[in-house]
């Protein structure tokens, strides 16, 4: 445990000497050279915790206003930290290449790299914290430092609105788990983790109030549906290395802090089960239907996150429902699951945002609208955007579909008390099945606009591939994800600790039992391919080029080619219900029109207009409607009817007839 | 698997698109009135291509010449997880199924990935629409394959597949797994009423605009591909609705099962032949049919069960 505290104060250090020394290269250095330190030392105290699964703790005194500072470091941190600081020092190498023509501009980098190192602590308080002031500590350095690293570039009006309303959102997420917390303090009297779980264990309603405030809480932090509003604006505000801190790391304190609080849970109740499966199994949903019709890569890839938080979560409900029925084969696929897919979730999307950064770096838009043909001049990138693309569209043989099989085989086991609770898991296993299509159809749409055909707009020049100090991080997320996926023994490794942490089984070895035959299957699909390409190399040398076939038309143009809106469009009719069109049109008039005629459109957050504008505007939605009761029959036979069924079902529940 | 099963299987696998395209091609021609092509055309026209020099746009990247072999590559190996014979395969394990949806998905999208390489207005088109199809038919797959594998309490598609109860609600779930699957095979096929293969207009297309591009070797991987995927797609109807069951002697069931896989490329053949295309923005309403068979199914699994285990 002393080595994670040394870690802390180096990064302390490393932050203030990026604070007062003079020149960027000295700021930056200091600011990497203590997170390479704190990494070194932080990978020696977590990974040894992972391999023998014995937790350290550590306390240290505090005259005010904490007494002892409790802490431990359990497999379940350890898991977390062994990738979060070493994925946080690639940010930091990034952002070294990224922000360069800022700096040559005259821009201190220092506050920026002592906020990484901060985020780097957070890191440590929160996945070691056995208290809850300390963890709300290090809770709120993260969101603070988060919310800094967002409007770095603050000149932009747009860009301090996003960082507001992330500030915002995050802090009302916080309110909540304060509320979680006060009413633990006022049932324990105590602030001590150790002492919040007697209390949690007990079944009774302040325990089922407190599990939904924490969900709620948690929601907000990790951008579950429909607490995500925020982060689309976050993520394509944000320099490209702080949106995929955010997405891939930062927000994943949200994830670990729910299976903190399941450990206190002991046995949790089915409704919680099919509660987290709900709200994940909605997040998962609606984050993919908005990433197919984003046109700026960086929102796109913004709205996956809540996606693939929704996917982990619905691992971690199926955990919840084995443990609740007690299987504790269940409970370990989806626990197993879930956490794999929280770190493979972070190995491709900070890959994929930073194949985005490098994008905007050379092209100065991540507008797909706008881009085209960027693999010939960008080949590192585009490979790197390539594999992510596949990598978190889940297909075989990348990491993405490691984790979500695991998911898969928890979802169709049929290991459930009754045939409705069987079909139900089913029925989940078909929306992830869609949601997994439609992530698909998003991804072959940002890569094929982004990266194939022809460039879309003359005026959009890429300058380049991405710098050795942007490259070098790509590479290495890029062989991360190649090896969890052609490996998974080695994501098993970090994840099964935690699993068995979390559910008391008499054998780990289903997982990977299960994972084994996918690597016959892989190694199967890869010779096939490497074969293929092989016997006909020499047609490919034969090969003769010549232009697209334009179906007879021969003066083609890249305006003709098709966009981003005209890809997604057959799709978004389908659910025209759930993404909400803005359309801006002066159409040409008359037989010989002269006047400019455009047609704009724009896919705005359904949650975001609706919900929370009607909420806003409540008062008057509800005296528009209470004043048209009288006016329609209509509304008037829908009040009744709404009020006759809540009546009868409180006399119902009055007489017993629900539980 | 034995030895002579796994080559039987492999040997079924390879000649299966050529003889499946072979009879749907002929049962088309004869509901023309035409004499047909022979069985084995399919076999020439890809002998034909593989002596080629490809030809590859200006505006291509390595995407583009990549593509047809992992589409290739994919259904290969999705065919070795399919009992084409209705006897078991080769690659069988827990779950694999999903692995075999995943693998048509990658299929799927490497021939999207080549299709938006060529920069055409046209494949993109044609990639947006199998885009769209496969996200709206995939949740039925799921939910048909997954009741009839809680329903038979196995999890690998054999098992599950030659798994067979006197049971009424037995008879249901495959009815309902039979509906959903058929549509799937006429969307991941593209075959009629969701595609015609046979088509003149680029604007009307979905699969062969796909693939306009390609030609030499790549189009023969291509078309290979797209049998073998229709063939894997026949033998797991044929497997579906085979009446022999696994207590069945294995040549009886296998020699079943290849000729209902003829029976259904005729199917294909005369549906082809007697009826039109849908209107495009129709075919979103068309597949809700495979979700209805899916939920169909998934409901009478739980009138056997009655709610309770």
């Amino acid at each position: 445990m002393n080595l994670l505290a040394i870690a802390g104060l180096l990064l302390l250090l490393g932050a203030v000497a990026s604070l007062v020394a003079p020149r960027n290269s000295t700021r930056m250095g200091f600011a990497l050279a203590s997170q390479v330190a704190a990494t070194a030392l932080v990978l020696s105290a977590a990974l040894p915790v992972i391999a023998w699964g014995t937790a350290i703790e550590a306390t240290y005194r505090w005259s005010y206003p904490i007494d002892a500072l409790r802490t431990r470091l359990d497999p379940l941190g350890a898991f977390f930290l062994a990738w979060s600081l070493p994925m946080t020092l690639l940010g930091a190498v990034y952002a070294v290449g990224y922000l360069a023509p800022y700096l040559q501009k005259g821009r201190n980098a220092g506050a920026h790299f002592a906020l990484l190192n901060m985020v780097s602590l957070s890191f440590i308080i929160v996945y070691t914290a056995e208290n809850a002031l300390i963890f709300l500590f290090g809770w709120e350095i993260a969101a603070v430092a988060a919310w800094l690293l967002v409007i770095w570039d603050y000149r932009n009006q747009k860009v301090r609105f996003a960082g507001f309303n992330y500030l915002v959102s995050t802090h009302v997420g916080m309110f909540v788990l304060v509320a979680a917390f006060m009413i633990l303090h006022s049932q324990t009297a105590s602030m001590d983790f150790s002492a919040f779980a007697p209390f949690l264990s007990r079944p009774g309603t302040l325990r089922n109030v407190v599990f939904v405030l924490l969900v709620t809480a948690f929601g907000f932090k990790s951008a579950f549906f429909p607490f995500h509003t925020w982060l689309p604006r976050a993520h394509a505000a944000a320099p490209a290395h702080v949106s995929a801190l955010m997405s891939g790391v930062i927000h994943k304190a949200g994830l670990f802090a729910l299976l903190r609080f399941t450990l206190m849970l002991g046995t949790p109740e089915p409704w919680m089960g099919w509660f987290l499966l709900a709200f994940s199994g909605l997040s998962a949903l609606l984050g993919v239907l908005y990433t197919a019709t984003q046109r700026d890569l960086k929102r796109l890839l913004g709205y996956s996150s809540t996606e693939n938080v929704g996917i982990a979560g619905l691992g971690f409900g199926v955990g919840y429902l084995g443990l609740a029925w007690h299987r504790p084969g269940l409970a370990l696929l989806g626990f197993t699951g879930g956490a794999l897919h929280v770190l493979n979730h972070a190995f491709f999307k900070c890959l994929l945002f930073y194949a985005a950064g490098a994008v905007y770096r050379a092209t100065h838009t991540v507008d797909l609208e706008r881009l085209g043909g960027l693999a010939r001049k960008m080949p590192r990138t585009a490979v790197a955007f390539l594999v992510g693309a596949v990598a978190i569209s889940a297909l075989p043989p990348l990491n993405g579909f490691v984790s979500e099989f695991l998911i898969y085989s928890g979802l169709l086991s049929g290991e459930a008390p009754s045939g409705d609770e069987r079909i139900l898991l089913v029925a989940t296993a078909a929306l992830l099945s869609f949601v997994g299509a439609t992530s698909a159809l998003s991804m072959v749409r940002a890569f094929g606009l982004a990266f194939l055909g022809t460039p879309r707009a003359p005026e959009v020049h890429p300058s380049g591939d991405a710098p050795p100090s942007m490259a070098w991080p790509m590479g290495l997320h890029l062989a991360g994800t190649v090896v969890l996926g052609l490996f998974p023994a080695a994501g098993l490794w970090l994840v099964s600790p935690v699993a068995r942490l979390l559910v008391d089984a008499p054998s780990a070895r289903g997982p990977a039992a299960l994972l084994a035959p996918l690597r016959t299957g892989n190694a199967l699909l890869l010779g096939a391919v490497a074969l293929l390409l092989l016997t006909t190399l020499g047609a490919r040398r034969a090969a003769r080029r010549h232009v697209t076939w334009g179906c007879g038309y021969t003066a083609p143009t890249p305006r003709m080619q098709y966009t981003g809106t005209s890809f997604s469009a057959q799709f978004v009719q389908v659910f025209e219900a759930f993404v909400l069109e803005l359309r801006r049109e002066k159409l040409p008039e008359g037989n010989f029109p002269e006047a400019e005629s455009h047609v704009h459109t724009h896919h705005a957050d359904a949650v975001e207009r609706r919900m929370f504008e009607s909420l806003g505007n409540g008062e008057d939605l509800v005296r528009g409607v209470a004043h048209r009761i009288p006016e329609e029959p209509r509304f008037a036979f829908a009040a009744g009817l709404i009020s006759l069924v809540v009546i009868l079902a409180l006399l119902a529940s009055h007489a017993g007839g629900a539980p | 698997m034995t030895l002579p099963w796994t080559l039987a299987h492999l040997v079924t696998l390879l000649a299966s698109p050529i003889l499946v395209v072979g009879v749907i091609n002929r049962t088309r021609a004869r509901w023309a009135g035409r004499k047909g092509p022979p069985l084995a055309q399919t076999f020439h026209d890809l002998v034909r291509l593989l002596r080629k020099r490809p030809v590859y746009s200006e505006t291509t990247t390595a995407v583009f010449w990549v593509a047809p072999y992992v589409t290739l590559a994919t259904s290969a190996v999705s065919g070795l997880i399919v009992p084409m014979l209705g006897v078991g395969s080769p690659l069988s394990f827990p779950f694999d199924f999903v692995f075999f949806a995943y693998l048509w998905a990658a299929g799927r999208m490497a021939l999207m990935l080549g299709a938006l390489d060529t920069g055409s207005a046209f494949e993109a088109m044609g990639a947006s629409r199998e885009a769209t199809f496969s996200a709206l038919v995939e949740p039925a797959m799921f939910l048909s394959l997954g009741t009839l594998g809680s329903m038979a309490g196995a999890s690998s598609f054999s098992q599950m597949l030659t798994f067979h109860g006197a049971d009424p609600a037995v008879i249901v779930v495959r009815v309902g797994c039979t509906i959903a699957m058929t549509v799937l095979l006429q969307v991941e096929s593209a075959r009629m009423p969701v595609d015609d293969p046979t088509t003149h207009l680029e604007l009307t297309m979905v699969h062969e605009v796909m693939i306009l591009d390609h030609s030499g070797p790549d189009l023969a991987a291509m078309e290979y591909g797209a049998g073998l995927k229709l063939s894997i797609g026949c033998a797991l109807l044929a497997s579906l609705i085979n009446p022999f069951g696994a207590g069945s002697p294995r040549l009886l069931v296998a020699a079943a099962n290849l000729a209902l896989m003829l029976l259904i490329a005729v199917l294909v053949g005369t549906t082809e032949s007697t009826i039109a295309r849908l209107r495009l923005s129709a075919v979103p309403r068309y597949l809700l049919a495979a979700f209805f068979g899916a939920v169909l199914a998934l409901l009478a699994s739980i009138w056997r069960t009655g709610g309770a285990l």
